[in-house]
């Protein structure tokens, strides 16, 4: 087709109509008048995606299994596919197995937390630059935005955007999350940024943790967790982001900086939780697994009830022991 | 396109829908889930909307480009200032369909212009980030991510091109003496773009 006029007309239409919805959706920021039309996004996509997650999972996992049944005729042939149909079946047995192993780790994290959470699964991610993932639970099951989401290992992210039967989350390690964070056993206070996991190689560190207090005392090894933000949203006190892994020792700005490696996995996410209703008390450490611990030993507080003495839960004031050199100076370790 | 009967074009497209409609899906539930090493994955989106482009042409390539790139904007994950999809697929939709009226059809010459569009698109969008301080398209990030992302999408767009050929040719076979099933992709090109008789 040729370059006519009536061409450069519709691309000129085009064009300017895409800058306006630029501009608008840009002025506009949280209030954009454009919003509907992202509902309208929610509301016809969200249920594609959970069909095609569903449809895609066992799938996927099945299709080995398909293509390694080599093509023998006539008397193996029945044999095959019954021995096919038995191979899927225990795959899809697996995958339950796997999916309910998941769960109950969740739902172990969540209880030692105190965390009352509506258990989701992950259907879609992003593209692009950002770091975002729609979950299968939305305003029909009780969800809102800025709620936090956790997996088993540790804080995942936040509500942003909920549909009728989706809702879009944010991930740590999206480029515009920060996150309230605090030291263990120690309680200085932090931001944990996202550094994008995008282009980054696989031994990088997709968080950024600025340690407020420029002179107190940080370690290679000391894990995060989330500090909890005012009226418990976006994010729940207590949740286990992740642990030191380097401390630039560079600046000597107002904060010091180190970079996190985060407990969870974000490249293979799957059964997460809402959290829906923030525990009762802080839980402080109480979330973190246990210690690993090289001599056989088996020390640490046990991840039982909240607070089982971490932290008497009273003195937020005296915050700052200067030079509580903890006893564990170990390098990073697990996983 | 300009003497294709009317059915046809209707049917046409459908298909031209329904092969976005199966991209995006692909890229949110499926290509975007993979553990790819460097965290990027190949844009379905993009390389269908060039493919498209490329066989029917700029006025169908920045149309589709546009609703394409809508749809990219409001699917759920998404999470950036709509409409920047749809000015980058537009715009690469159109060039495209220039460059198919344009191309020495060698059976080369295709997968290179799918090569150029993806660089092209990747560009773009990084700039419109850039452009409006999106805080996620710093240079840092992009200088990381946009190579790496060409990599991808030349890498799957063979199988894209090959898809949508597919599914065109497929379309077409009813009113298209059928026969050359395994013809080079530029007889196809020459074929689709309806301009030609020589097949």
């Amino acid at each position: 087709m040729k370059d006519t006029r009536r061409t450069r007309v519709v691309l000129g239409a085009l064009i300017v109509t895409a800058l306006a919805m630029i501009t608008v959706d840009y002025r506009g920021g949280e209030h954009s008048p454009l919003r509907g039309l992202r509902d309208v996004g929610a509301a016809v996509f969200g249920p594609v995606e959970r069909a095609s997650a569903s449809v895609v999972r066992p799938v996927g996992d099945t299709f080995d299994a398909i293509t390694d049944a080599p093509g023998e005729r006539h008397r193996a042939d029945r044999l095959e596919r019954e021995n096919q149909r038995l191979r899927e079946q225990l795959r899809a047995g697996r995958l339950d197995q796997d999916r309910s192993a998941q769960l109950q780790r969740l739902l172990g994290t969540a209880g030692a937390g105190g965390y009352r959470i509506r258990a989701a699964q992950v259907i879609s991610a992003g593209q692009g630059f950002e770091d975002t993932v729609t979950i299968d639970v939305g305003t029909r099951n009780g969800i809102r935005t800025d709620m936090t989401v956790m997996s088993a290992q540790g804080l995942v992210g936040r509500v942003t955007r909920v549909g009728p039967a989706t809702a879009t989350v944010l991930l740590a390690t999206d480029q515009t999350s920060s996150i309230g964070s605090r030291l263990e056993d120690s309680k200085e206070i932090g931001i944990v940024q996202g550094r994008g996991r995008r282009g980054l190689g696989n031994g990088a560190t997709p968080l950024r943790f600025q340690l407020l207090d420029a002179a107190a005392p940080m370690r290679v090894g000391q894990r995060v967790v989330t500090l909890g933000s005012q009226g418990e949203r976006p994010y729940v006190p207590g949740v286990p982001i992740g642990v030191v892994e380097r401390i630039d020792n560079s600046s000597g700005g107002l904060t010091r900086t180190a970079y996190v490696r985060p407990f969870v996995r974000f490249t293979s996410l799957d059964v997460v939780g809402v959290v829906v209703a923030p525990p009762r008390h802080d839980p402080r450490d109480a979330v973190l697994p246990p210690k690993p611990a090289p001599p056989p030993t088996p020390t640490p507080a046990p991840t039982g009830k909240p607070s089982p003495g971490a932290s008497p839960s009273g003195d937020p004031a005296k915050a700052r022991p200067r030079g509580t050199k903890s006893p564990h100076p170990r390098p990073t370790s697990e996983d | 396109m300009l003497n294709v009967p009317e059915k046809s074009q209707t049917g046409r497209r459908v298909m031209t829908v329904l092969v976005v409609a199966v991209a995006l899906i692909l890229q949110v539930s499926v290509a975007n889930r993979l553990p790819t090493p460097g965290g990027v994955q190949p844009d379905l989106v993009l390389l269908a909307v060039v493919a498209l482009a490329l066989v029917s042409g700029s006025m169908t390539g920045m149309v589709t480009g546009f609703l394409a790139g809508l749809a990219a904007d409001i699917v759920p994950p998404a999470d950036h200032t709509l409409g920047r999809y749809a000015l980058v697929y537009c715009l690469i939709g159109y060039l495209c369909g220039i460059a198919s009226a344009e191309m020495d059809r060698q059976s080369v010459v295709p997968f290179f212009a799918v090569a150029a569009g993806a660089l092209a698109g990747a560009v773009l969008y990084a700039a419109t980030g850039m452009i409006l301080g999106d805080p996620r398209a710093e240079w840092g990030t992009v200088s990381r991510m946009v190579p790496l992302q060409v990599v991808y999408d030349v890498v799957a767009s063979p199988f894209v091109v090959w898809a949508v050929l597919r599914v065109t040719r497929r379309f077409e076979r009813g009113d298209r003496a059928r026969g050359d099933r395994f013809s080079v992709p530029a007889a196809r090109y020459r074929a689709m773009s309806g301009r030609s008789g020589s097949l």
